[in-house]
Order: structure tokens, then C-alpha cells, then sequence
């Protein structure tokens, strides 16, 4: 479904990406892996447009999208969340989740003046949808609040559930449970491996804590300076000599 | 002037000032857009509907409209750059961007008659009226402008839009990560913005009768500026107060001349003071202003949901 081909980023001297290679099979969560600064969320930024590649090329479900803006990547469907999650200041938590559907005619402001009825159904709809999900990410209770009161850990379920609510054929989620408290981290990990189950969603994940790779990931990618330090199905990534020295070592 | 006279013409000026308020608010409290040039609506709209009606002779409807779509359209022009200029040398463009909009009022004589300025502009529905009623019946044009601009305003930021334009403000990488193409929804914002500015802009020309170079200079980008951090951002009425705050101030200060020992020079700066030091006491004390943004609420039943 995705496919990195030898992409390079340098910033001045820095090779923060020295051409790694990776792909992603649809209908699979594929984990990413590497020490800090080894250039993982880099390679997210590279994928989804907010950085520009210096070099290597980027595929998506057949098409390139290299050089292509964030918005129009995210409109093909491949959407991504951040490592520090971001959540509009004064926009309510069920706003957030409005915010993030796709194809709404009432984001033209012709239609969303003259064309109001319409708008409202597509709203209404949207918002019960919003209301289901919200409730699945026990944050239905905080609906009205602004998200910009939220917890850190509670801003990546919104995250998460803006995702949901997107329901985008590839999502990039960056550290999806930093923050996030052990038991509702479980559920968030559940809900993503029944997304992919249930809706056949791609995931590429970045994360540190190996036993939630380990149990979500069929493969795993490990990134370190820049280049790709080894691939392979959890179980192999666990028992490869050079991984366990650049990274997994000291635990 | 009598009481009465000149509590209509203040209720007119706060009106054609609540428009243009309303439409920098639309930029800066919803959008994020920091507008310095602001003026440069206000100049265009009473400029093309003027000159219009005084040199073309075009009815006095094609004026207001096409004040209207010519403001518009520089909005769209000046949100062009908005992609590669951050948004504060954004803000410094826009700055320019309103004088050189007065600079060609002042230098372009041909078309715009100069340093004297348009004259004689025509009033809408003049016959109409005795002399004495009309200044009544041009407020009650007024404020139908401003209900109707605050309902239009008000529809679009409920809306999908508007939501779209705040996500904007606070997070636009965010945006970016949902699909939102940003640059055309700012782009957006200030045609809409520009709209409502010229039509202030041409309500202005024709309540006056006579423009020139000299109503807009950057201190009325300023004094709107006033009214939306007194006022506060982010909702319509917040705006409409401001500019109700600041026009009292501005207009009535006008006669303490006649009371007090100081000279009217001395009085106009005082003003500008006494401006400046209610914006920095807003932002220290009530940086949201009179009226704070309003939060949306969905009332969505009491199913009973975890909250942690």
C-alpha cells in the first residue's frame, strides 16, 4: 500500500534520512522502531508532506505522492496523528471529532450559506458518529469541553479518534499511547488491531514499548541514524544482534 | 448640532465601525489572519462605489455591490502570499498593502481626484426625504446592514467552515493532517472579510458625501484594532461592542474642547493616548475582551459514558 523507496532528508550537515527503504502491506500494522533521533518521526513527516524528501520516492496505493502538499496527501487517504498530539485550543472535544470528517459540503462557504439544510443533515449524521466513537475512547464525557483542557493523554485519544472519524485508508500514528494510562492504553491497542480486523486499515506505528509491538505489529521496521538498522516479524527484530545493541540493550 | 442630530450620526459611524470590526474580527478572532492593512478594505470600498457612481454614473446599488466584489478581491490578493510568508511578515505586508492602497487614492489623480478627494458622492433614497429625516432613515439603513452582516457572519462560523477557519487559528498543521486545504479556506476568509469592510467602506462614502486619501490613514486600521481587543475576539458581538466603546470615546471626546482649557490638537492626541493605554489595560486585565468567545455546545443526551 506504501512504499519508501531510498528517501533521503538532510537537515544542513545532518543526514536525519540517508535513503531507507520500507513498505507497508495493506490490511497490516507495521511497527517503527529506533532510538530517539534515529529519524522516525522525520520519516512520518517526509510521508505525509509537512517536510520536503531530498532525494527517493514515495508511493501510495500506486501513485506517487512525494512533493505533494499535507492536505492533498491527506485527502488520498493516508492521514497521520503527532507525537505531541495537537488539539485546537477552543474548539470543543466534539468539535474536534466534526472537524476531522471527510467530504463535507458545509466546508464551502457558499454551500454552508445557501445550502444550509443540507449542511445540518451531513452534520447531524457526523455527530452521532462522533458521539459513538467518543464513547468507545471514554472521552464522551468530556464532549463539550475545549480540547485545549484535555490531558496530555487524553489529547491522543482525541487524536486517535479524529482518525476514527477521518477513517482513512492508511493511518501513521506517532507514539499513539505516550501518556496514555496502562489500561486505556490496552484498550486504544485493541481498538486499533479491531480497526485493522474489522476494517482492513493500514497502520504504520511508531512506538517504544517492545511488548506493544511485539503484540500488535506482523512486521517491524528499526531505524538508527538515519537508516534502516533491520526488518523483520517481531520475534526476529527481538533476537537481532545489532537491534538489541543500538536499542533494545539496556532493557 | 442638537442632541439628537449628533446621537444619530454617533450610532451611524458605530454602525459603519461595528461592519469593519466585525470584519477584521472575522480575520484575527476566527481565523488567525493578523490584518494590519484592514483600512485598505474600507478605502477600496468607499473608493470603487464612489467613483462609480460619481464618474461612471452607475446607479447607486452597483456601487455598494461593486465596492463589495473589489474589496473582496483584494482580499483574495493580499491571502495569496499568505502560504510562503509567516504570519507575522504577513502582518507587515498587510500594513503595506493599506498604504499603498492610500498612496494610489492620493497620487492616482485621474482616477481619483487626489488630495481633494471625491465629492458630492450620491446618497441612496435622497428624494425621498426631507433634509432633516434623512440622517434617520440612513442609520436605520445601517443598522438593517449590520443585523444582516452579523446573521450571514454568524451562519458562517457555525458552520463546517467556520469551524475550519478557528482549527486554522489554533492548529493549522492539524488541519494540514485532515485535508483541509488551509490556503484556499484562508483565502476564503478574506473575501468574505473584504466584503463586508468595503460594503462598510461604501456605507461610509455615501452617508459623508465626500472622500479623500485622508479618512484612511493607518490609525483607522488601528482604532478597528481597538475595537476587537476591547471588544473581544472570536464572536460578532464582541466586535459590535468594541466598536460602540471606541466610537463613544472617539466622537464624544470631540467636544471637551468646549469645556475644557485644552486646545483640539491637543485633545486628538490625548485621545490616541487614552486609546492606547485601554488596549494595554485589556490585554493585562481582559485579554478576551468585553465579550468572550462563545463555546459551541452539543447537547447530546445523558447516556452515561466513562469519564476518567
Amino acid at each position: 500500500m506504501l512504499s519508501v523507496k531510498e528517501v533521503r532528508k538532510n537537515f544542513g550537515n545532518l543526514r536525519a534520512l540517508d535513503g531507507v527503504t520500507l513498505t507497508v502491506a495493506s490490511e497490516s500494522i507495521t511497527g517503527l522502531i529506533g532510538p530517539n533521533g534515529s529519524g522516525k518521526t522525520t520519516l512520518f513527516n517526509v510521508i505525509s508532506g509537512f517536510y520536503q524528501k531530498d532525494g527517493g520516492e514515495i508511493v501510495f496505493k500506486g501513485r506517487r505522492i512525494d512533493g505533494l502538499t499535507p492536505d492533498a496527501i491527506a485527502r488520498r487517504g493516508l492521514c497521520r496523528t503527532f507525537q505531541i498530539a495537537k488539539a485546537p485550543e477552543k474548539l470543543t472535544v466534539l468539535e474536534n471529532m466534526l472537524l476531522a470528517a471527510d467530504g463535507q459540503r458545509g466546508e464551502n462557504p457558499v454551500a454552508a450559506l445557501f445550502n444550509r439544510r443540507v449542511v445540518s443533515r451531513v452534520e447531524k449524521a457526523n455527530l452521532g458518529r462522533a458521539v459513538d466513537l467518543l464513547t468507545i475512547l471514554q472521552l464522551r464525557g468530556l464532549s463539550n469541553e475545549y480540547a485545549g483542557n484535555l490531558s496530555g493523554g487524553q489529547k491522543k485519544l482525541l487524536s486517535l479518534g479524529r482518525m476514527l472519524m477521518r477513517n482513512p485508508d492508511m493511518i501513521l500514528l506517532d507514539e499513539p499511547t505516550a501518556g496514555v494510562n496502562p489500561t486505556l492504553a490496552n484498550d486504544l491497542l485493541k481498538t486499533i488491531k479491531g480497526l485493522q480486523d474489522e476494517l482492513k486499515k493500514a497502520f504504520l506505528i511508531v512506538e517504544h514499548n517492545m511488548k506493544v509491538v511485539a503484540n500488535l505489529c506482523t512486521k517491524v521496521f528499526v531505524l538508527n541514524f538515519g537508516e534502516l538498522l533491520a526488518e523483520g516479524t517481531p520475534e526476529e527484530i527481538q533476537q537481532n544482534d545489532q537491534v538489541l545493541k543500538a536499542y533494545l540493550g539496556g532493557a | 448640532m442638537s442632541i439628537l442630530n449628533f446621537l444619530i450620526y454617533l450610532l451611524t459611524m458605530i454602525g459603519i465601525y461595528g461592519l469593519l470590526a466585525m470584519s477584521l474580527n472575522f480575520q484575527v478572532g476566527f481565523t488567525g489572519l493578523i490584518n494590519f492593512g484592514q483600512v485598505a478594505f474600507f478605502a477600496i470600498g468607499a473608493y470603487t462605489s464612489s467613483l462609480l457612481v460619481c464618474k461612471v454614473g452607475a446607479p447607486l446599488i452597483v456601487g455598494f455591490v461593486g465596492g463589495m466584489i473589489l474589496s473582496g478581491l483584494f482580499g483574495c490578493l493580499i491571502s495569496i502570499p499568505t502560504k510562503s510568508l509567516k504570519s507575522d511578515y504577513w502582518a507587515i505586508a498587510t500594513l503595506a498593502g493599506g498604504e499603498v492602497i492610500r498612496l494610489v487614492a492620493l497620487n492616482e489623480r485621474w482616477l481619483t481626484e487626489g488630495a481633494f478627494g471625491v465629492m458630492k458622492i450620491p446618497q441612496p433614497f435622497k428624494c425621498y426625504f426631507t433634509r432633516d429625516a434623512y440622517p434617520a432613515f440612513y442609520l436605520a439603513f445601517i443598522v438593517i446592514c449590520v443585523i444582516l452582516v452579523y446573521i450571514v457572519l454568524r451562519w458562517l462560523t457555525n458552520s463546517p467552515f467556520g469551524r475550519n477557519l478557528k482549527a486554522i487559528r489554533d492548529e493549522e498543521d492539524l488541519c494540514l493532517s485532515l485535508g483541509k486545504n488551509t490556503r484556499t479556506l484562508k483565502i476564503q476568509a478574506m473575501v468574505v472579510a473584504g466584503m463586508v469592510a468595503g460594503l462598510g467602506g461604501a456605507l461610509f462614502a455615501h452617508y459623508i458625501t465626500y472622500i479623500s486619501p485622508e479618512n484612511f490613514r493607518p490609525i483607522e486600521t488601528f482604532l478597528m484594532w481597538a475595537m476587537i481587543i476591547v471588544g473581544g475576539r472570536g464572536n460578532h458581538l464582541g466586535a459590535i461592542i468594541g466598536a460602540l466603546v471606541i466610537q463613544l470615546f472617539n466622537v464624544s471626546t470631540r467636544f471637551v474642547s468646549d469645556y475644557l482649557p485644552f486646545t483640539p490638537g491637543f485633545i486628538a492626541a490625548a485621545r490616541m493616548v487614552i486609546i492606547g493605554i485601554l488596549i494595554v489595560v485589556f490585554l493585562q486585565v481582559r485579554p478576551d475582551g468585553l465579550v468572550k468567545e462563545k463555546k459551541k455546545i452539543y447537547r447530546i443526551g445523558n447516556k452515561d459514558g466513562g469519564v476518567d
